[in-house]
């Protein structure tokens, strides 16, 4: 976990991102939000060195399911990363600097044939983070819960909240 | 205090929360059909100020608005129509109903708000891709499918964080703790309530069976179906989902003889983000107008 400067708590912006969205941010003293992700993943990006950070929230992994029509980018992993990567290269970002972290993927108990996107979406994640070279650095995936996730962009760590727990750092 | 009796204490305090949405029934009934009687209506909806001043704001709203100003309900159900009128009213009286802060469920604020309007708006989307029921009643069974667990935090029973912290170690679903630390579930509190309200059966039947719609009545069970897919579907995406949200079984066998696949539903989500979106800010705060 890096050091922070000490900006005072109340003088941190946030940024939320919203289901479906993707937002970058290149001020060190700003959070990078996204509420209740579900079986969503919520992907943060973060080049220290350089101060640019970005937080994609896809809800599906394939945008062959909507083949055709319009589609919102960040709403589908295989739409999602690249468009990411870019925009955070972009906005100064290096390349090989930036450390991915990955969240949510929740799932419904004993669910064989139905409501399996939490997996889906974390079987797209590794293949798409292997074909992209995605320097992934922590995971925090599966499982019964939402998180509510805030990347602090000064350091890069991840503020993760879950129903009934305290908040903790990933 | 026996189960039983605490059971109908937790229903009882409801009683006392203001504007509880037990008009919703005489409602639907009025806006269901093609002609619903205007002046009724009128009636209904000035007998609580905080839903004739969203119908009036609405109808005045850029989306409805035009030349013309709206001053009184009468003008603004001809203007708005019956559809947009009960989503108006069904969410303006359970949408005040589910903000309150609460304990047990590990909610935050308006939690279940956003949850049941989720599940709403899944339940509207999948009645238009099946033959289970019209948009409208599903609609609102989605918004109260749950008013049972919102009944149990109200009360504040401690003994909710006792069933929190014992799933999943020594219960595998949510409903098995509550039964057998509290002695009943959240499923009758809610068949309680909407009794007590004169809801009609199907609704009773969709808070009762939600949770395992193969027990359900024959005449409801399409309804009930439809339920269970919409708050699964909608737990996927997240909005207000507590500590119980992943801890239920889906039925799938229910849910196959239904006719639903998962192709089917994971398509229509797309579709069902935009809807939240139109109430449901980035930041969680829900605007119903």
């Amino acid at each position: 976990m890096a050091q922070r400067q000490q900006p005072l708590e109340d003088q941190m912006r946030t940024l939320v991102v919203g289901v479906a969205d993707f937002k970058i941010s290149t001020d060190s003293f700003t959070y990078i939000v996204t509420f209740a992700l579900g079986s969503c993943l919520g992907i943060t990006f973060h080049d220290e060195k350089n101060h640019v950070g970005g937080l994609l929230h896809a809800m599906l992994p394939n945008s062959s399911i909507r083949e055709g029509q319009k589609i919102r980018p960040p709403m589908f992993l295989d739409t999602g990363l690249p468009l990411a990567l870019e925009a955070m290269v972009r906005a100064g970002a290096k390349r090989d600097q930036i450390r991915c972290k990955v969240f949510g993927g929740a799932e419904l108990m004993l669910s064989d044939k139905f409501f399996r996107i939490g997996s889906k979406n974390i079987d797209m994640f590794y293949q798409l983070s292997d074909s992209l070279a995605l320097d992934v650095v922590a995971w925090e995936v599966s499982g019964r819960v939402n998180r509510t996730i805030r990347l602090d962009n000064q350091t890069g760590d991840v503020l993760v909240k879950v129903p009934s727990k305290p908040e903790f750092i990933r | 205090m026996n189960k039983a009796a605490e059971m109908q204490a937790v229903v009882e305090m409801t009683r006392s929360i203001p504007c509880a949405p037990a008009i919703l029934p005489k409602l639907l009934k009025l806006t269901e059909g093609s002609a619903a009687d205007i002046g009724e209506l009128e009636t209904l909806i000035t007998m609580d100020t905080g839903l004739a001043t969203s119908v009036l704001r609405t109808a005045n709203s850029a989306y409805f608005g035009n030349a013309s100003r709206c001053d009184n309900i009468a003008d603004a159900v001809l203007r708005l129509g019956s559809k947009t009128l009960y989503r108006i009213a069904a969410n303006t009286l359970t949408g005040r109903w589910l903000v309150h802060p609460l304990r047990g469920y590990g909610w935050e604020p308006g939690d279940l708000c956003r949850h049941s309007l989720c599940v709403a708006i899944c339940a509207e989307v999948f009645a238009g891709m099946t033959n289970l029921a019209d948009t409208s009643t599903a609609y609102t069974a989605g918004l109260i499918h749950d008013l049972g667990k919102f009944a149990l935090a109200y009360a504040n029973l401690s003994a909710l964080d006792d069933v929190a912290s014992r799933v999943p170690n020594e219960y595998a679903t949510w409903r098995e703790a509550e039964t057998a630390i509290l002695g009943y579930d959240s499923s009758q509190v809610t068949k309680a309530l909407l009794e007590n309200w004169g809801f009609p059966s199907a609704f009773i039947s969709v808070g009762f069976y939600y949770q395992s719609p193969s027990l359900a009545p024959d005449v409801d069970k399409p309804l009930v179906t439809l339920i269970h897919a919409a708050k699964h579907a909608a737990s996927q995406l997240g909005y207000g989902v507590g500590a119980d949200g992943y801890y239920y079984e889906p039925d799938e066998k229910c849910l196959t003889e239904a006719g639903f696949t998962e192709d089917q539903m994971e398509a229509a989500l797309p579709e069902i983000l935009s809807s939240m979106q139109r109430f449901v800010a980035p930041d969680g705060v829900v605007h119903f107008n």
